[in-house]
């Protein structure tokens, strides 16, 4: 193995990359359940779609800058549809009523994404932003990468701002704490709720474009990240924004570390971590509600 | 048209030749594929090369017919076993085409073998299922999972490549093809720097593997990943720059003609060795592929031909037979043919496939990749490894 | 789950066996092959039920456990030529003692926690014997042998009879639980469910109880895997992922949790309706996820929730109907 900081300074950046993406598909997640209470495991079918649709926005305008900014928006929008047409029905059924709906989302999503774009893989392999190279410490690395640690950190600053000094925010965070009272005080807190739904659907929809180019849109890919997506959520602690970054720094190197020193327990690592992190912490690590 | 005045003719001079009436049987087939979740892919692309297959060779059945009946298998051993009963026992085909993975065709394979009825392996590439789990009944017309590598292994030595680094994803068919480069490889002097398997579950980020295996500092890298994987990984290579320090090598899969337009000019550069590449320059390809893309727009793939010669395997085993059912399955062994993929035929120590393996450059030119046949290694061949038939 | 129609659940459940035998009766070869599977996810599902519906512990482990199973079976029985009785019987003290362990791990969280630890063991336990070459590994473990009742003029080598057989396991199962839940073990369970702080309060060992429900339904889903196993006679890891785990837990939501029956109607519908429609089309997942948004859209328990429903709807009709002509 190489003991020269460039090869460990590359790994921590790949760790960073891995937690960014995961950061902007937990932290939807965790508000979503924390806020609505409600299990949306098709979370990463929306990251999945937001992946075919960036595809076919690029494909069709050239531009995936383009596909960065507008594939997002037509998840919201399906997230809109989703809302009402379900999330909002169910939000009292209990859990179990809504593992139920969201597992038949996921049969759903996964056969309409093969209906309309078929069984290959699809991938843009021209225009991509930041496709160029940075030089760090002697050792290259893909400037694509720190486009997406940019973008989890800029996400991350934004959502701070939006929940710590707008009204808005001050009105989720009360509905996250205690949604009674909150009504009781007047807030609009039915209006969070949808707010809340379609900014992480638009969150997994953006991850789903930008991680594209990348990795490529393949019908399998919503199921993969659900696993490791639903661990950040459950290890950062429910409802918190700082829950999902600390838990997406976390597992994203776990899993980069892992795979480096312990490639054999590689798979597991990130398992036996959530183990070790619940017996610890059974609420997770940062959650809103104790 | 299936039914032109020469195929009459030749069906005609055929029932002659055999000697006696031509009894006209129904043959059915049993097309056991995933046709559903995230493994239809292959599914599909095994189907329709069948379907051409039969569409361009079905006129040489004569009065015999083959009727098909479609089963999907989820790609999971249990369901995969329930339909290969149905199919057998309930539809009574006479055998049963297609299987995708190799866990699937472990399930099957006791059953195939008891109830007498041949599997023709469309894909399924375990090593085993021609070595010590091979069978009568268990005759593979894709590839092993060995055959690829092996010839890479000697043309990397032969281009005076010393010191590789091997990375595959952690299950059975990874070991097995970086086992099969080894044993090429070292006998020729080679060294491995380092083997590192990766988590076949994980979330598709190489990055942290490819920057360990260029600090190990081979001459060059070789690996086997497929599908989503392959896409990715070989993007993140090209992302990383290091091809331009170390190049990669793969088995075929890496840059499969299935999905090599989506890596575009993350392919260029590198060279593998797979049993088929759409620019073989024969009158056989050339008709398969005009045949392929007219009817499916895109380039037929290494599984769609697999189900092509499938196809055309089993049109020959009818014929060779004469209609007699009973030697129907002793005829599928022996079957050998020129197809788009050179020359085919089974070994009858392994029924398996003995096939040309092609060892090709990717080329990005024009926006497109174009894949340039370096080498071609005939009558590529596995040895027995256990088996006995 | 109190049931609003008193009767209704054992009539419901005497007529699903009845179906169940009927089919078998006229089954042709694939008939067999969709009760056998019928049968093994009913009994994984009632295990659940156990757990999730009574207990109120919703598990992702149970394909772990069913797998364990699998697995302790067919090594006992091919690899250690264990007796086939005696294996069914190491399988389900194994998955029995395993869930007991994870059960012990779990039961210190609750609610999507307790859903995502149990989840997370499983998949270790899927790594474990996808890397195990002692078990085959990712390739499988061949050659299982089944259990032999020639001795008793019954061959179970016949699809006919060992559908039977697995029908019967079914019913038996079904029986033991139904005898469990009323039984004061039973009761405090779901006791517990409902309101585990006041029974915390009196002095229960709340965490006991939890970890000894969930080595019962570990014990029932290592049965199911050594059925499994006879059935298929190969095994590979993926009876351990994750998603055969939800899979069980798809079909029990869908049946009516809390039930008993509610898993044995949701294990026939599912396998039937999923082959019915893969008959017809590829994208039958695509229909069969509508189904599942339908049933919990219906706003009851399940099918065996929604069953009652129409039941009562059309009773009372029918007595409103009787007072409306008795008056008029």
């Amino acid at each position: 193995m190489v003991g020269d900081a460039g090869f460990w300074f590359i790994q921590i950046l790949n760790s960073l990359q891995m937690s960014m993406l995961l950061f902007l598909l937990s932290v939807g997640l965790s508000v979503i359940f924390g806020l609505l209470n409600f299990v949306n495991l098709a979370h990463g079918s929306l990251y999945a779609l937001g992946a075919f649709i960036g595809y076919s926005i690029a494909q069709a305008s050239g531009s995936v800058w383009l596909a960065f900014a507008t594939a997002p928006l037509a998840v919201m929008a399906i997230g809109a549809v989703l809302y009402y047409a379900l999330i909002d029905r169910l939000r009292n059924a209990g859990p179990m009523n809504q593992v139920l709906v969201t597992f038949g989302l996921i049969f759903v999503f996964l056969d309409g994404v093969r209906f309309l774009w078929g069984v290959d893989p699809l991938g843009v392999t021209q225009g991509v932003p930041f496709s160029g190279r940075v030089e760090i410490f002697g050792q290259i690395y893909p400037a694509y990468r720190l486009f997406i640690i940019a973008l989890g950190a800029l996400v991350y600053l934004l959502l701070h701002l939006l929940l710590e000094h707008t009204r808005i925010g001050a009105e989720v965070r009360a509905g996250v704490d205690n949604a009674e009272v909150a009504r009781c005080l007047g807030i609009n807190v039915e209006r969070s709720f949808l707010l809340v739904f379609l900014l992480g659907c638009a969150l997994a929809g953006l991850a789903g474009a930008v991680a594209m180019p990348t990795f490529s849109a393949t019908l399998g890919m919503g199921v993969s990240i659900l696993v490791p997506t639903l661990v950040v959520v459950v290890v950062g602690g429910l409802g918190s924004l700082k829950g999902a970054l600390i838990g997406s720094l976390l597992i994203g190197s776990t899993l980069t570390f892992g795979q480096v020193l312990v490639p054999d327990f590689a798979g597991i690592i990130m398992y036996a971590l959530l183990v070790i992190v619940l017996l610890l912490r059974p609420a997770g690590l940062f959650p809103v509600r104790s | 048209m299936l039914f032109s005045k020469k195929t009459y003719a030749a069906a005609a001079l055929a029932a002659v030749l055999a000697g006696g009436p031509a009894a006209a049987e129904e043959y059915k087939i049993g097309l056991l594929l995933p046709f559903s979740g995230v493994y239809a892919g292959l599914g599909a692309h095994i189907e329709n090369g069948f379907n051409l297959g039969l569409e361009h060779y079905g006129g040489e059945l004569g009065d015999n017919t083959v009727t098909l009946v479609r089963e999907d298998t989820e790609a999971k051993p249990a369901v995969g076993l329930a339909k290969a009963r149905k199919l057998v026992l309930q539809d009574r085909v006479d055998a049963i085409v297609g299987i995708v993975s190799s866990a699937v065709l472990g399930a099957v394979r006791d059953f195939a073998e008891g109830s007498k009825v041949p599997v023709i392996v469309a894909n399924a590439g375990n090593n085993d299922m021609t070595g010590e789990r091979c069978s009568p009944y268990i005759i593979r017309v894709s590839f092993s999972n060995a055959q690829m590598n092996r010839p890479m292994g000697d043309f990397m030595a032969d281009q005076g490549i010393k010191k590789v680094y091997l990375m595959a994803p952690d299950y059975a068919a990874g070991h097995q093809m970086m086992e099969a480069f080894k044993e090429t490889f070292l006998a020729k002097g080679g060294e491995i720097v380092g083997e590192t398997y990766t988590p076949l579950h994980g979330t598709k980020d190489y990055g942290p593997f490819i920057s360990a295996a260029k600090a190990a500092n081979p001459d060059a890298i070789y690996v086997f990943y497929a599908g989503g994987a392959a896409i990715a990984f070989v993007k993140q290579y090209h992302d990383f720059g290091v091809k331009d320090e170390v190049p990669l090598y793969g088995a075929g899969f890496l840059t499969s003609p299935a999905y090599v337009q989506v890596q575009g000019e993350a392919a260029d550069g590198i060279t593998v060795g797979l049993h088929y590449v759409p620019s073989i320059d024969t009158p056989e390809n050339k008709t398969f592929q005009d045949a392929y893309q007219a009817a499916h727009g895109k380039t037929g793939s290494e599984f769609a031909v697999a189900g092509y010669d499938a196809a055309r395997l089993v049109v020959e085993a009818i014929k060779a037979s004469g209609g007699d059912k009973e030697k129907f399955d002793q005829e599928l062994a022996k079957v050998s043919f020129n197809g788009p993929r050179g020359p085919l035929r089974l070994d009858p120590a392994t029924n398996n496939v003995v096939q040309n393996i092609y060892i090709f450059e990717n080329r990005f030119q024009d926006g497109k990749v174009e894949q340039v046949v370096l080498d071609t290694i005939p009558d590529v061949q596995d040895a027995p490894n256990g088996c006995s038939l | 789950m109190p049931s609003r129609l008193p009767g209704f659940q054992p009539l419901l459940t005497l007529l699903t066996f009845l179906g169940l035998f009927l089919y078998w009766l006229t089954a042709d070869f694939f008939g067999y092959e969709i009760l056998a599977e019928i049968a093994v996810f009913a009994i994984l599902a009632m295990g659940l039920d156990l757990l999730a519906g009574y207990a109120g512990l919703v598990s992702l482990a149970q394909g772990a456990l069913y797998g364990v199973g699998a697995y302790a079976f067919a090594y006992a029985a091919a690899t250690l030529a264990v007796p086939a009785p005696w294996a069914i019987l190491l399988a389900i003290a194994v998955s029995g003692l395993v869930a007991l362990v994870v059960g012990a791990i779990a039961s210190g969280v609750t609610g999507i926690f307790f859903i995502m630890i149990t989840l997370a063991i499983g998949e270790m336990g899927y790594e474990f014997f996808f890397k195990t070459p002692l078990f085959g590994g990712d390739d499988g473990f061949f050659g299982i042998p089944r259990l032999d009742l020639s001795a008793f003029g019954i061959d179970l080598m016949d699809p006919a009879s060992f559908t039977l057989l697995l029908l019967l396991c079914v019913l038996l199962v079904f029986l033991a639980l139904r005898w469990l839940v009323a039984s004061p073990y039973g009761v405090t369970l779901i006791g517990l469910h409902e309101n585990s702080h006041r029974l915390r309060a009196l002095g229960l060992p709340v965490r006991l109880y939890k970890t000894t429900a969930f080595a019962v339904a570990g014990m029932i889903s290592g049965f199911a895997g050594a059925l499994l196993a006879q059935h298929t006679s190969f095994i590979s890891p993926e009876l351990l992922h994750w998603t055969t785990s939800g899979e069980i837990l798809v079909i029990l939501i869908l049946g009516g949790l809390g039930t008993l029956v509610g898993p044995l109607i949701g294990a026939t519908v599912v396998i039937l309706l999923k082959h019915q429609l893969s008959a017809y089309t590829d994208y039958w997942s695509f229909w069969l996820g509508l189904f599942l948004i339908a049933v919990v859209l219906s706003g009851r328990n399940g099918i065996v929730g929604a069953l009652e429903e129409l039941c009562l709807l059309a009773l009372r009709r029918g007595k409103l109907r009787r007072q409306g002509d008795a008056a008029g």
